[in-house]
């Protein structure tokens, strides 16, 4: 009896109020427990979710003018495939001009903090110089020949300093005998 | 004999194992199966209560273990149907008195005399987990309609899974309150299948019959009034392998309900 009663007293006060219905209750549990279990369900912890973020924005923002704080980056279930859902709030996007500056300016950024990389694994050589195998600080890995370094031209690593400056010493060391 | 070893479990605590493994247990030995229920919950045993028999325990599962008795010493016939036995968990020890291993010998030394072997699970996903899955190869993941239970099943899920001596894991949903779902107060019985996507093998209407059988120590599946015992009996028959089609819940046991009902079949429009 009771139930009819206060759903019929939730009838007449949703008549007069003429409101937009509310997502029920289960919508909004279904829909939390969605994004919970796919937090659950894949490795990905807030704090790697954080940095994924971060490069994120770090990233478009050479692009376009946004709202850092506003970005929203979520996991979502499309049926039975999982998606990145990334929402950005574009202020404004930049011009041509603009982009090639920053982009210039990242570049410049990088070749001075690969020009420290160099120096510091200088320093770590002198402390182990039988040592051929070394850290890579570009990469993270210890080589011993250091193929990564030789992929990309714009990092030297040590070997190849070495190698050239012997070669450097057994030409000037020839041209002396000759 | 070849007997099926069956975990019950889910992960949260308080969403119905036990119950549903006391009246699987017995709806099974009601259908003529020879089953042992075995409690691996160590110093928390309530299986026994459920069944009405804690005063016959003699001897537990430590023992057993531990060598102090034999296996079939142990075994503690149900008052109504001597097919159903329970082995009990002990109740002054914890979790460690009991290994994997150990389990896993006590549930093949159990196929030879009985066709089901029930196992009486923990809450959590610690070593009491993982002593009651150690000899199953088939599980029951228990939930009720609501978030953190249908969560905690699904990491259980995920860890059933990753096992590889568990062939099959079924959906059990508990204490489904037909009222709320259809006030779309709560999530139905769809949603959880869909949100979870497990196969189903029992849906257990709320009952207010199951706290007066729990009480009494008499499961609900020998109540032949009860919905719940009912579904319960579904679901062991189901088990065994017959294909018996889902209770509609959704039918209005109200007066307004019955009268409706009533008169659209003066009216010949029922459906």
């Amino acid at each position: 009896m009771k139930e009819i009663f206060t759903g019929l007293y939730n009838k007449v006060i949703g008549f007069f109020k003429q409101t937009e219905p509310e997502a029920n209750a289960k919508d909004i549990a279904c829909n939390r427990l969605r994004v919970v279990l796919m937090q659950d369900r894949t490795n990905l912890t807030p704090e790697l979710m954080e940095r994924m973020r971060k490069e994120l924005v770090e990233l478009l923002s050479k692009y376009v003018e946004m709202d850092k704080e506003a970005l929203e980056l979520n996991l979502e279930q499309d049926g039975d495939q999982m998606a990145l859902m990334l929402s950005i709030p574009v202020l404004r996007a930049k011009d041509e001009a603009e982009i090639e500056q920053a982009i210039a300016q990242e570049k410049a950024e990088s070749d001075a903090e690969t020009q420290e990389n160099v120096e510091e694994s200088d320093s770590v050589q002198d402390d182990d110089k039988n040592n051929n195998a070394h850290k890579c600080e570009d990469y993270d890995v210890e080589c011993a020949e250091c193929n990564e370094c030789e992929i990309s031209d714009d990092v030297e690593c040590e070997i190849k300093k070495k190698k050239k400056a012997n070669k450097n010493t057994e030409k000037t060391e020839k041209e002396d005998q000759e | 004999m070849d007997g099926r070893v069956i975990v019950i479990t889910s992960g949260k605590g308080g969403v119905g194992k036990t119950t549903t493994n006391a009246n699987i247990g017995t709806a099974l030995a009601k259908e003529g199966k020879k089953v042992v229920m075995i409690d691996t919950d160590l110093g928390l045993r309530n299986l026994d209560l459920l069944l009405g028999l804690e005063n016959r325990i003699v001897y537990t599962i430590v023992d057993v273990v531990e060598e102090r008795c034999k296996l079939k010493q142990a075994l503690v016939k149900d008052k109504k149907n001597p097919n159903l036995c329970l082995l009990a968990a002990a109740q002054t020890r914890d979790k460690t008195a009991v290994t994997e291993e150990q389990l896993k010998d006590i549930c093949e030394q159990l196929k030879k005399d009985f066709d089901f072997i029930l196992v009486d699970c923990p809450a959590g996903i610690e070593q009491g987990f993982q002593n009651a899955v150690a000899g199953a190869s088939e599980a029951i993941v228990v939930t009720t309609p609501e978030m953190s239970a249908v969560r905690d099943a699904d990491r259980i899920i995920g860890l059933l899974e990753a096992k590889e001596e568990i062939k099959s894991y079924k959906l059990l949903l508990n204490r489904v309150r037909p009222n709320l779902i259809k006030s779309n107060d709560m999530m139905s019985v769809d949603d959880v299948v869909e949100i979870l996507s497990a196969e189903l093998i029992g849906i257990i209407p709320e009952d207010t019959g199951i706290i007066t059988s729990t009480n009494k120590g008499e499961p609900i599946v020998n109540d032949e009034k009860s919905l719940a015992g009912k579904a319960y009996k579904n679901v062991a028959r189901r088990i065994i392998g017959d294909d018996v089609p889902f209770l509609n819940l959704e039918e209005d046991t109200s007066f307004v309900g019955k009268m409706k009902k009533f008169f659209s079949g003066l009216m010949g429009k029922e459906k």
